[in-house]
């Protein structure tokens, strides 16, 4: 689980641009969107192409994207439990 | 006192019909035009749409183009409903070189660019297309078929883009700009923005249902529709009557988010109290609103706000007509104009098909046929970034018309530029090129960036391309240096908006295919994301438009803040004038004859300058200004007597071989003027209008001409300029005169 919430990270930061910013300073319980990191609704949508891209997961509502993105931790045990590849 | 606008003709074509009688048996019958796909070849079948029920083949016909000329679907749309329109306002041939044209697109030569981009890339097939991408390239081929026109723009608000085309018509109208100004928009279907729509999640795949519970999105549309504005005077005189009359307009930014509408709706509610104020008419006259009803969840609840906040418990009968014809994008402000003078002409409501259930804290459409005679409608059209119109159109029966607002006199006399900003090849956000120009050597140049986290936060700058940062940081600069607390009005021009996000696009579209397309590329490639992202950084819920017609983009823009000063609308203006360039784009341009002839340099260019109807503290006057559309010389020499100056700033690259006739040119026309250039060592792009701007205002401020500016060295002088004219015409075709004095 570990390595997947580290890949992820990486992943989050490519998908989204974040200049200047590394896996470490991303706190995997911290929120994502609002108060934590900031991201709005294009980010989630970002993240649902990132996803399918990555692993297969395609989300057809974007509005479960709020679950699932709540922070990293969630978004690597959803990833784990529904990735086809 | 000013008389109203007059609507003295109308031309359409939608999924409902080809012309203005279909439509309205279609809008009477409830008959929709939104089906399955049949004419844009896409793998997403899923998505129902309103296609115009024709192939490009049978529109060539219909309008008489041969098979080989060089058209796009926009542009034949647009012919077809403009050929509409002119006859119904019995406009002959002779009479277009006295009417404007203003045309709103956001798609522009797009189905050209998404079918032949490898192309463009690796070889020189259909090369021939490249120059008919941009949207400007499209309003000129829909108005050249009709004849040479006055003066052409066009506007690029992306969904209200239409709407914005009609406030200008009216706004230079009531300037005495012209008698008679031919507006509206045009868009086609294409995969981009299929793509594009999709990556935002906000497609439906069954029929959409505007302001019903059960609303899950939009059905993408096509169309085009003109309207031909006239003012009193010039109806009369030609005996001609009015369908309807323009009797207000607003538009507002809702700054807020660049592709979500506010939860309040602070946008929508500022364009329609606008429309209603210019009008003076009471909220209890409308007796129709035709919204904007996208079907998005947001979209329809955020409208529903802003028309509650306005009208409280007496909401007028409203309806969206998206149903009817998918949402037309930057067509709809026409589209549904045409369909509110149908409704005042043959007094009925369109229904808002579909609908079956209230929404929560929605508004209840009209959902059953309704016959009513109407005085005044609202019709909303909104576009991403908050760029937000509304239009009041009002019945000619009505006798109480003849009472009309007085309208106060446009105010003649100097404006004053308070200050000018720049990134570009030259040191950036100061004047070092005065004294030290940097030099090149290669044909194509980036810009030399400042550090921009003075101006934007990492985590803002996340979706940013170098084109918004660069207006963010200029559009700061000058808003600081203008001395103003607040500014009234955010105006932009581009010729090609953010291209290196179209670029990635349309890469990916091409080669990945129509799957998992980043929402964020598609989002920046419409033009209007750099003055609505300005808007959002500065917090302006003021006028907001963005201008994307060639190398007339700022002057454009320029020209729409000059209208408003005069009219009184407003007291500032922040211009820019925005283009990037990337080494694909570069070249897929030189080959297509757009840019790099013979030897010219090119660059990028981001200038934002402040324009005020007063100030202490000024970089110099702007008195005299004019934009013209393929002038005759006897045309030209009529208006140079009114921009007569010492200084004349041409736009020669200094190895260009059109340069010698540009140079006599300017000589015939202003024979003592001293000849200047600037793209020497700024080049050329397709804003480098704003920085003539920029030089011109920056060397009246200085009291001096750096003398690496002067075309013939025997004119250098160090005598202090005081009048300095800006001549400008980029490819022949489009010619802008800017006179400033210091």
């Amino acid at each position: 689980m570990d390595e997947l919430i580290y890949t992820l990270k990486q992943q989050i930061i490519e998908a989204l641009n974040l200049e200047d910013m590394k896996p470490e300073d991303i706190d995997e319980n911290a929120t994502l969107f609002g108060e934590g990191l900031g991201l709005d609704s294009i980010d989630a949508l970002e993240l649902i192409v990132m996803m399918e891209k990555n692993y297969g997961i395609k989300l057809q509502d974007p509005a479960k994207g709020k679950e699932i993105f709540k922070s990293v931790a969630v978004m690597a045990d959803f990833i784990a439990k529904n990735r086809t590849k | 006192m000013t008389n109203p606008i007059l609507i003295t003709g109308a031309g359409i074509v939608s999924a409902i019909g080809n012309n203005k009688a279909e439509t309205l048996d279609a809008l009477l019958n409830n008959r929709s035009g939104v089906g399955e796909l049949v004419y844009l070849k896409t793998e997403h079948k899923e998505f129902p749409v309103g296609e115009v029920k024709m192939s490009d083949e049978e529109m060539r016909k219909l309008m008489n183009i041969s098979d080989k000329a060089i058209t796009t679907r926009t542009a034949l749309m647009g012919m077809i409903a403009l050929d509409e329109a002119l006859k119904e306002a019995k406009i002959t041939p002779d009479m277009i070189p006295n009417i404007g044209f203003i045309s709103g697109t956001t798609v522009g030569g797009m189905d050209m660019s998404e079918q032949f981009y490898l192309d463009y890339v690796n070889n020189e097939n259909h090369k021939e297309y490249i120059a008919v991408h941009d949207c400007g390239s499209c309003s000129e081929m829909t108005a050249e078929h009709f004849g040479k026109f006055a003066f052409i723009t066009t506007l690029s608000t992306a969904c209200s883009s239409a709407a914005n085309a009609i406030i200008l018509g009216a706004n230079m109208i009531r300037c005495g700009e012209a008698d008679i100004v031919v507006v509206g928009g045009s868009e086609c279907i294409t995969k981009f923005h299929l793509n594009g729509f999709n990556s935002l999640m906000i497609l439906d795949t069954q029929w959409c249902r505007p302001f019903d519970a059960t609303r899950a999105g939009l059905n993408l549309g096509e169309g085009a529709a003109y309207l031909v504005l006239e003012s009193e005077e010039s109806a009369k005189k030609r005996g001609v009557k009015a369908q309807a009359i323009l009797s207000g307009y607003g538009n507002a930014c809702d700054a807020f988010h660049q592709t979500a509408s506010s939860p309040d709706g602070e946008g929508a509610y500022r364009a329609m109290q606008e429309a209603l104020q210019l009008a003076d008419i009471q909220p209890d006259n409308i007796d129709y609103i035709n919204a904007h009803g996208t079907g998005t969840p947001n979209n329809d609840l955020s409208e529903s706000q802003a028309v509650k906040r306005l009208f409280g418990e007496n909401v007028p009968p409203m309806s969206s007509t998206k149903p009817f014809t998918g949402h037309t994008t930057s067509a709809s402000g026409s589209i549904e104009a045409v369909f509110c003078i149908l409704a005042l002409q043959n007094d009925f409501l369109p229904v808002n098909l579909n609908w079956s259930q209230p929404m929560d804290d929605g508004i209840m459409p009209v959902h059953q046929p309704v016959k009513k005679e109407l005085r005044h409608i609202l019709c909303n059209a909104f576009g991403f970034g908050g760029n937000d119109s509304s239009l009041l159109i009002s019945n000619p029966r009505f006798d109480e018309l003849n009472d009309r607002p007085m309208v106060p006199e446009p105010v003649e006399g100097p404006l004053y530029v308070l200050s000018a900003k720049q990134i570009s090849v030259q040191q950036p956000l100061c004047e070092d090129w005065m004294s030290q120009p940097v030099e090149y050597q290669a044909l194509f140049n980036h810009s030399i960036d400042p550090s921009f986290k003075d101006y934007i936060s990492p985590i803002e700058a996340r979706r940013m391309g170098k084109i918004l940062k660069r207006a963010i940081a200029t559009s700061k600069e000058a808003i600081k240096a203008s001395g103003l607390d607040s500014i009234d009005a955010i105006i932009t021009g581009t010729g090609y908006g953010c291209i290196e996000n179209t670029e990635f696009f349309l890469e990916a579209l091409s080669k990945d295919g129509e799957q998992m397309l980043s929402p964020t590329y598609f989002m920046q490639s419409t033009h209007n994301t750099i003055s609505s992202l300005v808007a959002i950084q500065t917090k302006n819920h003021g006028y907001n438009v963005t201008y994307a017609h060639k190398g007339i983009s700022f002057d454009s823009a320029l020209q729409d803040a000059v209208l408003q000063m005069r009219l009184g609308k407003i007291n500032s203006a922040l211009v820019g004038g925005h283009d990037e360039l990337t080494p694909t784009f570069y070249n897929i341009l030189k080959k297509g004859g757009m840019m790099g002839k013979d030897d010219e340099m090119c660059g990028e260019a981001a200038v934002s300058v402040v324009v005020g109807t007063k100030g202490d503290d000024y970089l110099c006057k702007l008195v005299n200004f004019k934009i013209l559309h393929k002038p005759t010389m006897e045309r030209l020499k009529s208006f140079a007597k009114d921009f007569q100056a010492d200084y004349i700033l041409t736009g020669i690259s200094g190895n260009h071989q059109s340069d010698e006739a540009y140079l006599a040119e300017a000589k015939e026309l202003f024979n003592d003027a001293k000849l200047l250039k600037y793209k020497h060592i700024f080049g050329e792009s397709f804003t480098s209008s704003g920085l003539g701007f920029y030089v011109a205002a920056q060397c009246l401020k200085a009291g001096k001409i750096p003398t690496h500016l002067f075309v013939n060295q025997s004119e250098i002088t160090d005598k202090t300029p005081s009048k300095i004219l800006i001549f400008n015409h980029s490819d022949g075709n489009n010619y802008s005169l800017t006179l400033l004095e210091a």
